[in-house]
């Protein structure tokens, strides 16, 4: 629950407000200025329509810089950022040849697999000599590789499905499979802060699309019930298929799915469920095995599992994991098996060594050090920034944590005060967020040493000072010396 | 002080981004201290009477929410991929919903507008009659039965 100070609402709108009306203005000078020249493109339609681009030419362009910044080092703790220089306000940034080490606090490097390893490298390394680094074919045709076969039997296994199926692309996954598991005269029910990729595979499905209220039970369940009363659109006829998507985290909100109310709702409606597991697998769980491990739900109880390789493990692609004969299924409609690409060796590679690594069957304990301290540095972190009294959101154990900006001036601020301090932060404004809540996302690493957190604890501290953020009373330091105190009496 | 006064803010339901955010808390209160502040601003700029100003702030109130309520179509981003490109503002607002909160209050606020110019002008001619048809025209533009009409086929799609 996102709890913003009142005044600090009113001036968010009213900045707005201010934005939209110099954006307005500036949009009736260059329809003056641009009348006089001409144009030779008579008759074609304008590729813009007049309003489309507004969002991004006057508001998204005036902080171009704090997006979409180029790094010249692998994403580990520590990385290289690339410098660069804008002469015309932010229109066009042009790179510079200068880097900046900072700590990056912005990769989804849950586990520390993002830079070279000690187990995984050298094998990844070998398989790209052995098999190339492209399949150029694909699975169907000639791109099954022994790997991709081993790989989808290490998923299914690590996830606790007896089968699963992988796909070269994260977001692929989910907008290539909606489409063949649901058609015209199904139900999808989505979480309302489901990922564009969820969204883009429940529009391409043909299905009718219901939206409940984020991570509401209760709202769920009113939802199914409405809908099933009603029946489909016009001919109210029962519905073919209803079937309920939730994501493992949400992350946006560093918030975990209440799962166990959920996939008590869906059994008793009988409504299938679609977990998106892309930031929870391999980050929570005791082993690492996700939201369904941490929350005490069987997997035997959710349909179908889908997953990312991008986040936990590294490398890129997406799996999904459920019965044999759904497997079956999608291996012979999915348009993603049947005509993409398959997934590249050296990084199938890399995935199963990575599940080696976290299941200790590499030899060593470092799977289970490195979700400890991942467990351990997301705990401190967070209670650290409440403590100064940030707003941070997300449940306990939650890797992910946004801090609240709100007012769409304090977004650049944030971002480049803290890149001057040497501190890589990801800032997320409209339209990936609601328009009132703009924030800073941070994704904490198992590579983070407990010298990084302090040393990035400071530094957005004094930047959190300087722009103002801190929304909350912080909690005074002495008040913990006496309960100390009073404890050791 | 006024700092810990704090609001809860509900993702409401609303997948349109261009309107979801007239659901938060604090827009009816940022919409009325905006044209406050706006009359405060004529006030010292022109030095008119109290009534005048009023009255500009009306007539430029209806230019402006006529302009942007009833008139763009569509949405200031590319994601939706265009599927309000049909619908004026305030035919996307609540999802095409009629008669919502937010609808009645945002039809409250010209009429008001109008009783406060035309009384501090004294009903006198000619501000009487341009806050009568900025008044007239917002409201009749608000009705249920307005939704999706255009009129002679003004601003209608090719």
């Amino acid at each position: 629950m996102i709890a913003i100070p009142y005044l600090t609402a009113l001036t968010t709108f009213f900045s707005y407000v201010l934005l939209f009306a110099f954006g307005q203005i500036r949009d009736i000078f260059r329809k003056i200025t641009g009348w006089y020249s001409s144009n030779n493109l008579q008759g074609y339609a304008p590729i813009c329509l007049g309003l489309e681009d507004f969002y991004i030419r006057r508001l998204y362009l005036r902080i171009q810089d704090c997006f979409g910044r180029p790094i010249s080092s692998a994403p580990d703790a520590w990385f290289d950022v690339v410098e660069r220089y804008s002469n015309d306000n932010n229109k066009t940034l042009i790179r510079t040849s200068k880097i900046s080490r900072c700590l990056n606090l912005g990769s989804y490097n849950y586990l520390g697999f993002a830079a070279s390893d000690e187990y995984c490298t050298p094998r990844v390394i070998e398989s790209m000599k052995k098999y190339s680094p492209s399949t150029c074919s694909s699975r169907v045709d000639a791109g099954t590789t022994s790997l991709h076969e081993e790989l989808e039997k290490c998923v299914a296994n690590f996830v606790g499905k007896p089968a699963a199926i992988v796909f070269g692309m994260g977001y692929v996954t989910n907008s290539a499979v909606l489409p063949v598991l649901m058609g015209k005269g199904g139900l999808i029910i989505s979480d309302s802060l489901n990922h564009n990729s969820i969204v883009n595979g429940a529009r391409g499905s043909g299905a009718t699309v219901r939206v409940f209220q984020h991570n509401t039970p209760s709202h769920l369940e009113e939802v199914l019930r409405e809908q099933i009363a009603e029946g489909q659109p016009r001919t109210h006829r029962p519905w073919k298929k209803i079937i309920v998507i939730v994501e493992g985290i949400y992350s946006m909100e560093g918030e975990l799915c209440k799962l166990p109310e959920i996939i008590a709702i869906c059994k008793k409606y009988k409504a299938y469920t679609y977990l998106d597991e892309a930031h929870s697998i391999g980050a929570v769980g005791k082993t690492g095995r996700g939201v369904c491990e941490l929350l005490g739900v069987d997997p035997v109880d959710v349909d179908i599992m889908m997953g990312t390789f991008t986040k936990s493990f590294g490398s890129c692609g997406g799996y999904i994991a459920g019965s044999k004969e759904l497997i079956q299924y999608l291996k012979y409609t999915c348009p993603a098996h049947l005509y993409a690409t398959s997934l590249s060796p050296p990084a199938a590679e890399q995935i199963i060594s990575a599940i080696k690594v976290i299941l200790g069957e590499d030899g060593t304990s470092r799977g289970a050090q490195k979700l400890a301290r991942i467990r351990e540095n997301s705990n401190f972190f967070r209670s650290e920034l409440q403590k100064m009294g940030f707003e941070v959101l997300g449940d306990n154990d939650s890797p992910v944590m946004p801090i609240m900006l709100y007012n769409p001036a304090k977004i650049p601020a944030f971002s480049r005060e803290c890149l001057k301090q040497n501190v890589a932060v990801v800032t997320v404004a409209f339209p990936a967020t609601p328009l009132l809540l703009a924030r800073a996302r941070i994704c904490i690493s198992a590579s983070h040493t407990k010298e990084d957190l302090i040393q990035a604890l400071e530094v957005i501290s004094r930047v959190g000072d300087l722009v103002g953020i801190k929304y909350f009373p912080a909690e005074p330091k002495k008040q913990q010396e006496e309960e100390k105190m009073l404890k050791l009496e | 002080m006024m700092a810990n006064l704090y609001v809860k803010a509900v993702p409401p339901v609303d997948l349109n981004r261009n309107t979801e955010w007239f659901t938060y808390p604090g827009v009816w209160t940022t919409y009325i201290l905006i044209l406050f502040f706006a009359w405060l601003l004529v006030l010292s700029i022109f030095g008119c009477s109290p009534g005048m100003a009023w009255t500009i702030v009306n007539l430029a109130h209806f230019a402006v929410t006529y302009h942007f309520f009833h008139w763009k179509k569509g949405t200031p981003f590319a994601d939706d991929q265009g599927i309000y490109n049909a619908l004026t503002w305030w035919e996307q607002i609540d999802n095409g919903k009629q008669l919502t909160r937010n609808r009645k209050f945002l039809t409250v606020v010209p009429v008001v507008l109008y009783l406060i110019a035309s009384h501090t002008t004294d009903y006198q001619h000619p501000m009487l009659f341009l806050n009568t048809l900025a008044a007239i025209v917002l409201v009749i533009a608000k009705f249920p039965n307005m939704h999706k009409v255009r009129i002679f086929g003004i601003n209608a799609d090719k």
